[in-house]
């Protein structure tokens, strides 16, 4: 990731458009979430990362200026702690998939954010969001796609 | 890295410092205009308005032409350090140019910087004759309090929808935030304490103050800073309502800005746990009751004698420096509570000094740990947490360390500086004293500050209120950064 570049163009005009003070939840504070979160602080919005390892935020670039929450995401208590009742958005973006869809399903169902998007390994498994009416991005499907076109493209089909 | 490769670097890194300083100059001057406004009410005093417009003037110039060399700035961010940088540069700018009202309208230069760093550091000790002051003057004094209090740092980010926020606000020791976004915390800080200012002269003009004084201690009590706009202590002028409002508003001052937060949003049971606030009321009901038995004569009879000791022990802890009654000639034990008082200041993240209730927080809960953990099997744990604003948090080794480190370095500066106020010639007493309340930011006098002092000293309490109010380490490492970057930009230019 460039730390100097504030992200995607199109991920800007997306965050024009919603509320500015809308709080976002980002679970799992890896790779993918501390890009996520970071990029999301430093356009200007209200982010809080939850991850069970403290040393995981180290990931989280300098200007990230959101909260940090210590603790197991399956935890409600974490979860209120995060401030789940008042977030509007919430990523899940863990390492495990059926962790993911058990936090997506509490954030949904207990918690009823308006808004939940989780990511899932497993492309098989996405049918089984679907049925919860849970968003997912699956980054297999996505890199098999990129994939694909790219060999396309370069094979001349 | 090469020479070159590292000067080019820090080329770089110093135009994006310098867009920001540009940023900051200018709102400097924008403040050092406002007190012009108070010419509409007294326009026969229009013969000071040269000193604020050259204080003006070159700081809006600067920060123009900082501005325009610099353009890289919406696509930077800034480190700690530099940050630190920042903070120190603005802050001396601060200083060096808000001496120019008071130097045109006839101070020397000691006292000029004295009283200029009384302001923005919200002591509130002063080496002016408030009685013959212009009223220009009293109100630019207030004025600074008044920014000074929020901090350059919160002005600038919350005016400014720029990144780099963080580095520069935590440069200044805000590390704790409302809400999880930089900017949108110091616009709420900002909120909040412009709705404190309000409420406050609303409240004062109607306990009978004219609306220039309540202006003038709404501001200055809610910075806690503690410039009056009268030489006499409150308790000879102004009215008991408004005397209690303006302990309120010094208690408001020296709360947390997110315990208020989290106070105002109704989460009560948050308030209750925060160890900040048990803090402080044991401190006063301990004072309170100590202040009011210890002091052999008393002033007035009961009640009133009560709410008089009150009020200067929330002045004293708060770190604002209102006096209602002139200090007790020979009071050793009420002297030395207060100065505990001082030395002990009000909530971290608040616009009081001292060494900030967080820290004494800190360190006895380290004790309770130590103790409990003497007194069980070896490898028992005890964990001990701190709850700040609605968040839990468990004891860490380094802040506590830092506590530590901060308190030790604290009190060592307390002693270093009475000592030299003793070599001044005062008693050791009223130079601790003295020191305290300098170094607190508080502004309580036993008379060892004011328009005789010697300019020495006046310079040792300048450089005491400074370290107070940025806590040391931006100071230091800030400065040292310059030092060591310094010579290394300069070296290659002339090559």
């Amino acid at each position: 990731m460039n730390p100097e570049s504030d992200g995607p163009e199109a991920l800007q005009d997306v965050l024009r458009l919603a509320d500015p003070t809308a709080t976002l939840v980002v679970v799992g504070c890896g790779r993918l979430g501390a890009m996520l979160a970071s990029q999301l602080s430093r356009v200007g919005r209200e982010v809080v990362v939850v991850d069970r390892n403290q040393a995981a935020f180290a990931l989280l670039d300098v200007d990230f200026s959101g909260f940090q929450v210590v603790g197991d995401a399956t935890e409600l208590e974490v979860l209120r702690e995060a401030g789940l009742e008042r977030a509007a958005y919430l990523l899940v973006m863990t390492e495990k998939d059926t962790l993911n869809l058990m936090v997506a399903q509490v954030g949904r169902q207990v918690f009823s954010v308006p808004q939940v998007v989780a990511r899932v390994y497993d492309p098989q498994r996405e049918s089984l969001y679907r049925a919860f009416d849970i968003e997912t991005i699956s980054p297999t499907s996505l890199t098999a796609a990129a994939f694909l076109q790219r060999t396309l493209v370069k094979g001349g089909g | 890295m090469t020479d070159a490769r590292y000067h080019d670097h820090l080329l770089q890194r110093y135009r994006v410092i310098g867009s920001f300083l540009g940023f900051l100059l200018q709102l400097l001057g924008l403040i050092m205009l406002l007190p012009l406004l108070v010419l509409f009410w007294v326009p026969q005093e229009w013969g000071l308005s040269p000193g604020f417009l050259l204080a003006a003037a070159p700081l809006l110039v600067m920060g123009w032409w900082l501005r325009r060399c610099t353009t890289e700035l919406e696509k930077r961010s800034l480190s700690l350090a530099e940050g630190s940088v920042i903070v120190v540069i603005a802050w001396l700018a601060a200083i060096v140019v808000g001496t120019l009202p008071f130097y045109w309208a006839g101070l020397d230069i000691s006292r000029a910087v004295f009283e200029t760093t009384s302001g923005w550091t919200t002591t509130g000790l002063s080496v002016v004759d408030v009685a013959t002051t212009p009223m220009l003057l009293l109100f630019y004094r207030s004025l600074l309090q008044l920014a000074g209090g929020a901090g350059l740092a919160i002005l600038l980010v919350s005016v400014l929808a720029i990144r780099g926020g963080v580095g520069v606000s935590s440069a200044e020791g805000h590390s704790e935030q409302l809400v999880p976004q930089v900017r949108h915390s110091a616009r709420l800080v900002i909120k909040l304490y412009a709705g404190y200012v309000l409420v406050g002269v609303i409240a004062l003009k109607l306990a009978g103050m004219s609306w220039f004084e309540a202006v003038n201690h709404s501001f200055c009590a809610l910075s806690t800073g503690g410039f009056s706009t009268r030489a006499e202590p409150l308790y000879l002028w102004s009215s008991p309502a408004a005397q209690n409002i303006l302990m309120v508003l010094m208690l408001l001052g020296m709360t947390n800005f997110l315990t208020a937060y989290t106070l105002m949003l109704g989460r009560w049971r948050a308030v209750w746990r925060n160890a900040e606030l048990k803090l402080t009321l044991g401190l006063l009901c301990f004072a309170l009751i100590a202040l009011w038995y210890g002091t052999p004569v008393a002033r007035q009879a009961g009640v009133e004698n009560l709410r008089i000791t009150l009020f200067q022990v929330i002045s004293a802890l708060s770190t604002t420096g209102f006096v209602i009654t002139g200090l007790e000639p020979e009071g050793g034990f009420s002297w030395l509570l207060l100065m505990v008082l001082m030395l002990v200041g009000g909530g971290s993240g608040s616009t009081a000094g001292g060494i900030k209730q967080q820290r004494i927080v800190l360190l006895f809960k380290n004790l309770k740990q130590h103790l409990l953990q003497l007194s069980s099997p070896p490898h028992a744990v005890h964990e001990e947490t701190v709850w700040i604003g609605d968040q839990q948090r468990s004891l860490s080794g380094d802040e506590v360390r830092w506590a530590g480190t901060y308190v030790a370095l604290y009190l060592l500066t307390w002693l270093s500086g009475g000592l030299i106020l003793t070599a001044c010639g005062h008693s050791m007493a009223q130079s601790l004293f003295e020191f305290a309340s300098t170094l607190g930011t508080v502004g309580l006098s036993l008379g060892v500050t004011g328009i005789g002092s010697a300019s020495g000293q006046l310079w040792v309490q300048i450089a005491g209120m400074l370290l107070g109010r940025l806590e040391f380490l931006v100071l230091f490492w800030g400065s040292a950064r310059l030092l060591l970057d310094l010579p290394v930009l300069l070296a290659r230019r002339c090559s």
